[in-house]
């Protein structure tokens, strides 16, 4: 099932899709970010003087605010920020078919499996190579019932009152240090409006590339499913493997109006080099229901909380979250839920596993406001360790404002236990077998609601990476 | 109305409340002192909703009809007005309360009958307990236990016929009493049961039940068949064994919308 | 080195907060005023002892008050409910001969609280911070317990002080608060119980502040020797004050093998009153050393409580129990630190907070690396009983060791409209209904930790606070 090769390797050993295409950029910003760099970004963009003014801006907001104390180990960000490639342009224009993307670039979204997976199950596809969309296409029944689904840069030059109307409210610049610097320097990502009423059967898909070495990808997508809309977006993220570190930082705001239904999958499998901090948001309207899947299994720093905003009545938000922490990588993941307003929803499920000197940590906010009577959340989170020297933590925040609302949190952290093992083992499993068997069974409440194609090739990983993990 | 009635039920429908559907819709019910009234019917008819609604669960909204018990207007009554006027529901799932032990509540329940003047004797509620937890064959640890926390389903239901024994109600719910008990257990629930009849001649039962079974233990005056939110057939005892025999299969048809 | 670097950060965090936050509220001079007639009042004493406050008061200077950037504080706000500069230091009661039983000069409120206590193996009464009266069995005192006044018991020049006052359980390098009572306290406790010597009745201290607007320091320390077993119970009172009181209290408790500690804190004072503890257990091989933090009173409740399980077979039973009404504001710092391998702890915190009442639990396992086999589990409760009042819960946890059972709940609800209606189907008004679902909800705790007479008293003042508000 070559769609399979969508995701792919979790360690170094393992991982797939470390090599690097040979193709020369058609520009690239010097090393280092300075408004002049920003006005290059702004400039090839042809973009209007306002969106150049709120790049300045947050560039302001960026440079004002201090790394973040919490969370991962940052401390040798702003060193990889000096050495690191803002903006590298790989081609001359977005295409809508693959036979005119250039040929070394087409060739690695086939070695990604991009193309066929389009073919098979997918609604549409946007494929990011470095800076930019190089790659964006919707299938003709689904732009004829009005669905947009482009470039972020094609979305503000085509759409610009509707981008204008929710850009940025989501996730204004000031949200956080790295919200700013995605607001000063952004490029590419997608912009997907799904009109009222439609429902879309099958997936959109963006996929993320980094072929660059020390580059910084700043993808900002913008989603409006209008009211009583239904789709299901997926991004996928991969890169080489350098001896420099790399970094990503994207924005994602998605607006779920009335009624409407909006499921975001990310499985992250960034390199190891790779720094990934990420903003998710959603503002979820009267009766609407938001979905985050979250699935971290790459990168060397993945800081990331998706997060649903419960604006109006009968609001309900999920976030599912699986994390991956192998040698060497730390995954502070989690997700928040804030209730605003009555008789809103949440729940979070978090399952992480850590393995060889991996950390994973859980990190979430459920916050009710006075006033947001009946809220309901519930906050589960699992963390399984595999081996003496892996770590978890984790921490949630819980502020109930709200009398009515009733919240729960539990979290438990176990290791995979003998007597476990044992019982598979005499059934006649090896060990690994075994092992793969326990931790396939723990994340399988996640698992299930990936996509097959995702879901058989995570199976596949975990027998894998349990190879050679025990003893 | 009946005069010589205690509970009369009129034309009663309800709701579950910001729901659009009655479940209860037109019961008419008269229960006279001393009288044993059995309802069945299959799940979803309302008969458990009937018994909530008279004890005055505040999931449900009256939105027709009339209850009068002893001649006063239930339905303005708070539950524990109602429980001291003298009803007592046992519950279908009694629910726990971690940290109140079954004897310092009921002592305060029966506490709050007497009211602020008269102060209940310790002496004398401690041998009323001990008494009743023997009839129901319960060990006397029981009573500092949690209500009904880490029971099991027999034992929260020998807890509920305990505090109906200790509070000695004019009119007993029993919401589906027999659900989940094993025979022994079901005889011992029926003994408390027949016991406080004797004790007290004038106390009326209704008693809600999805099987004929606990009817052979505890004999009906009065047997309801209940379909659709309504009561369609009143009989004796025999209607009882009929419907064991041939199921509701007839009120299916008869009842179809 | 994941803990150097956090130890970094924090540090560069707190340094972070010295340029803003604080205006006006300049420690400095409130030192300068406590120092000051601290100094006046202080009995000669040790060179390490001066010395060792002379480091802390330097400490104290350097710290500043924590802000609300910091992640331990985030939830209650100094700069708003704390002034050092406004308060004056205790003067402390004239201490009467330890043996005097200092009739004259316990106020009525700590009489009829004492007389409440069924038994005790031993009493002080701490007036002001100052122990006026101290009482121990005889047959105790042969068996070579040693209950003393902190003062006296530096003046005996018990070895113990050297090496365990504000040392290995509550430093000054703690904090700011912890600096603040290293430097600066005036009395307390100390309590040695020999090897093998098991108390059958527990200890009290009973403590009273009088005056509005001052700062009291009181230092407890605790010694079990090797299966030794005692129970100490350390109950508050005051009056209600205008003005902001503070009470600073160390508790330092070490049970050595096999032995076994039972803390238990009962915090009673007025309105106005500010108590703030720092609380650290020190649990050897196979020891017990449980806690019982109960938070009634005051108007701010501030309880740092670390437990160490550092030898094997170490058990800590940690319980908190608060009930808060009117705008009082409740915060319990907890720590779990695994140690040692095999050893368990096990926390409840339950609390109910009416009114504009706030509830801060924050709370963290530990499992350090090698600490295999580790027990260890947090529980966080949270009754709201009015739209105004709030409760946050942040219970985390710190895993570096993989063969581990860990786990952690917190909720947050109101009273259960269904357990109400159940009550009230047997007869008992609204009102009373709620009492008694309060009254379970938190006597959950005291149920874990039967001792005479705690559970009637604290029971029974809960009842008057329900009974107050509803």
């Amino acid at each position: 099932m070559p769609s399979n090769e969508v995701i792919q390797g979790l360690g170094l050993d393992d991982y797939k899709f470390g090599f690097v295409t040979d193709s020369e950029p058609v520009f690239r910003t010097r090393p280092g970010l300075d408004a002049d760099i920003v006005r290059q970004i702004s400039g090839r963009k042809d973009e209007p003087a306002w969106m150049l003014a709120r790049r300045l801006k947050a560039l302001k907001i960026y440079e004002s605010k201090p790394m973040p104390e919490w969370g991962g180990d940052l401390s040798e960000l702003q060193e990889t920020l000096d050495q690191t490639y803002f903006y590298v342009k790989p081609q001359e224009q977005m295409e809508r078919s693959w036979d005119d993307v250039p040929e070394n670039i087409k060739l690695t979204f086939e070695r990604l499996g991009i193309p066929e997976a389009e073919r098979k199950i997918l609604a549409g596809v946007g494929a990011q190579y470095d800076s930019e969309m190089v790659y964006h296409s919707l299938k003709e029944e689904w732009e004829a019932k009005g669905v947009i689904f482009d470039s972020i840069e094609d979305g503000l030059k085509n759409h610009p009152e509707l981008f204008r109307k929710y850009f940025g409210t989501v996730i204004p610049a000031a949200d956080n240090k790295f919200a700013a610097l995605n607001s000063a320097v952004w490029s590419g990502g997608s912009f997907v409006y799904i009109p009222p009423g439609v429902q879309l059967e099958t997936p959109l898909q963006a996929y993320f590339r980094v072929n660059q070495e020390r580059l910084g990808q700043f993808e900002r997508t913008l989603i409006i499913a209008d009211e009583g809309s239904r789709a299901h977006y997926i991004e996928g993220c991969t890169a080489p493997i350098y001896s420099t570190d790399s970094f990503h930082s994207g924005v994602i705001e998605i607006v779920v109006k009335k009624d409407a239904y909006f499921r975001y999958t990310t499985i992250q499998n960034w390199s190891n080099n790779m720094y990934n901090l990420v903003t998710q948001r959603a503002l979820v309207h009267r009766g609407a229901h938001m979905e985050w899947l979250d699935g971290n299994l790459g990168s060397k720093l993945t800081m990331k909380y998706p997060s649903c905003y419960l604006m109006e009545e009968g609001a309900h938000g999920d976030i599912l979250s699986i994390a991956y922490a192998g040698d060497g990588q730390h995954q502070d993941t989690g997700g928040k839920v804030i209730h605003v307003a009555p008789n809103t929803s949440s729940s979070i499920v978090s399952k992480s596993i850590s393995k060889g000197t991996g950390r994973s940590s859980y990190r979430g906010l459920c916050k009710v406001y006075d006033g947001a009577t009946n809220a309901k959340s519930n906050v589960e989170c699992d963390a399984l360790l595999i081996n003496e020297t892996s770590r978890t933590d984790t921490f949630p925040y819980i502020e109930i404002d709200e009398r009515s609302a009733s919240v729960g949190h539990e979290a438990t952290v176990s290791k995979v236990g003998d007597e476990q093992l044992f019982y598979l083992m005499s059934r006649g499993m090896d060990e690994a077998e075994a092992m793969a068997l326990i931790v396939r069974g723990f994340i399988e409440p996640i698992a299930k609601e990936l996509p097959l194609e995702y879901a058989v090739e995570l199976n596949r990983l975990i027998e894998l990476e349990m190879e050679g993990s025990v003893g | 109305m009946n005069d010589k009635a205690i509970l009369s039920v009129t034309g009663l429908r309800a709701r579950v409340a910001e729901e659009d559907l009655d479940i209860l819709r037109g019961v008419d019910l008269n229960i006279r002192p001393g009288e044993t009234h059995a309802i069945m019917g299959p799940n979803g008819s309302g008969k458990s909703t009937l018994a909530k609604v008279v004890a005055g669960h505040p999931a449900y909204q009256v939105t027709a009809g009339s209850v009068a018990f002893q001649g006063e207007d239930l339905l303005e009554m708070e539950p524990d007005e109602r429980s001291q006027a003298g009803i007592f529901m046992a519950f279908q799932y009694p629910i726990a309360i971690p940290g109140v032990s079954i004897a310092n509540f009921l002592r305060t329940a029966l506490q709050a009958r007497l009211g602020d003047d008269e102060e209940l004797d310790l002496f004398d509620f401690q041998e009323l307990l001990m008494e009743r937890m023997e009839l129901l064959d319960m060990d006397p640890s029981f009573a500092q236990r949690p209500i009904n926390d880490g029971f099991s389903g027999g034992e929260k239901k020998r807890n509920e016929i305990l505090q109906m024994s200790v509070l000695k109600p004019a009119l007993a719910l029993m919401d589906e009493t027999d659900s989940g008990l094993d025979i022994d257990a079901l005889k011992i629930v029926a003994h408390g049961v027949n016991t406080l009849r004797e004790e007290n001649p004038d106390m009326s039962v209704l008693l809600i039940t999805h099987y004929q079974r606990i009817l052979n233990h505890v004999i009906p005056d009065v047997v309801h068949v209940m379909y659709r939110g309504r009561i369609v057939e009143s009989g004796g005892p025999e209607v009882a064994m009929e419907l064991e025999a041939r199921g509701y299969e007839e009120y299916r048809i008869a009842h179809a919308v | 080195m994941n803990r150097l670097a956090a130890a970094r950060r924090r540090a560069r965090e707190a340094g972070a907060e010295e340029q803003g936050q604080i205006e006006g509220a300049s420690p400095e001079r409130a030192t300068k005023n406590v120092a000051r007639s601290s100094e006046s009042t202080r009995v000669p004493e040790p060179d390490w002892l001066k010395s060792r406050r002379d480091a802390a008061l330097e400490l104290y200077r350097s710290m500043p008050l924590p802000s609300t950037r910091s992640e331990e504080w985030r939830y209650t706000d100094l700069a708003r409910m704390l002034r050092l500069d406004d308060l004056v230091p205790s003067a402390g009661a004239q201490p009467g001969p330890a043996s005097s039983n200092g009739d004259g000069t316990v106020p009525e409120p700590l009489r009829r609280a004492m007389a409440q206590d069924r038994d005790s193996a031993g009493r002080v009464i701490d007036i002001d911070g100052s122990a006026v009266s101290v009482e121990l069995q005889d047959s105790l005192a042969a068996q070579g317990v040693v209950l003393s006044s902190l003062r006296e018991a530096v003046r005996g020049g018990d070895p113990l002080l050297e090496s365990l006052l504000a040392t290995m359980a509550v430093p000054a390098s703690d904090g700011k608060f912890a600096a603040m009572n290293a430097a600066l306290w005036t009395d307390g406790v100390f309590l040695k119980i020999p090897r093998n010597v098991q108390l059958e009745r527990p200890i009290r201290l009973s403590r009273w502040v009088s005056h509005p607007g001052t700062a009291t320091f009181t230092r407890i320390l605790i010694v079990a020797e090797d299966h030794s077993r005692v129970s100490f119970v350390d109950e508050i009172l005051s009056p209600d004050f205008e003005a902001v009181t503070l009470v600073n209290t160390a508790v330092e408790l070490f049970s050595h093998a096999g032995a076994q500690i039972q803390y238990v804190s009962l915090q009673r004072m007025g309105k106005g009153g500010f108590y703030l503890a720092n609380q650290r257990t020190l649990a050897k091989r196979d020891s017990t050393l449980d806690t019982l933090n109960v938070a009634l009173g005051g108007s701010v409740g501030r309880v740092d409580l670390n437990a160490r399980l550092l030898g094997p077979g170490a058990n800590s039973d940690m319980l908190g129990l608060y009930f808060g009404d009117h705008d009082q504001h409740f915060d319990f710092n907890t720590s779990q630190d695994h140690v040692a391998p095999n050893a368990h702890s096990d926390l409840l915190y339950k609390g109910a907070l009416d009114d504009s009442a706030r509830g801060v639990f924050r709370g963290v396992i530990r499992v350090h690396e090698g600490a295999q086999r580790t027990d260890a589990y947090q529980t966080n409760r949270n009754l709201l009983l009015s739209e105004r009042a709030a409760a946050t819960s942040l219970p985390n946890l710190e895993i570096e060791a993989d063969d581990v059972r860990c786990s952690h709940g917190a909720t947050v609800g109101q009273l259960d409209a269904e357990s109400l209606f159940y009550l009230m189907s047997r007869g008992l008004d609204r009102e009373q209904a709620e009492r008694l679902v309060v009254l379970g909800f938190l006597g959950e705790v005291l149920d874990k930790l039967p001792m005479g007479g705690v559970v009637e008293k604290v029971t029974k003042a809960i009842e008057v606070k329900l009974g107050h508000v509803r």
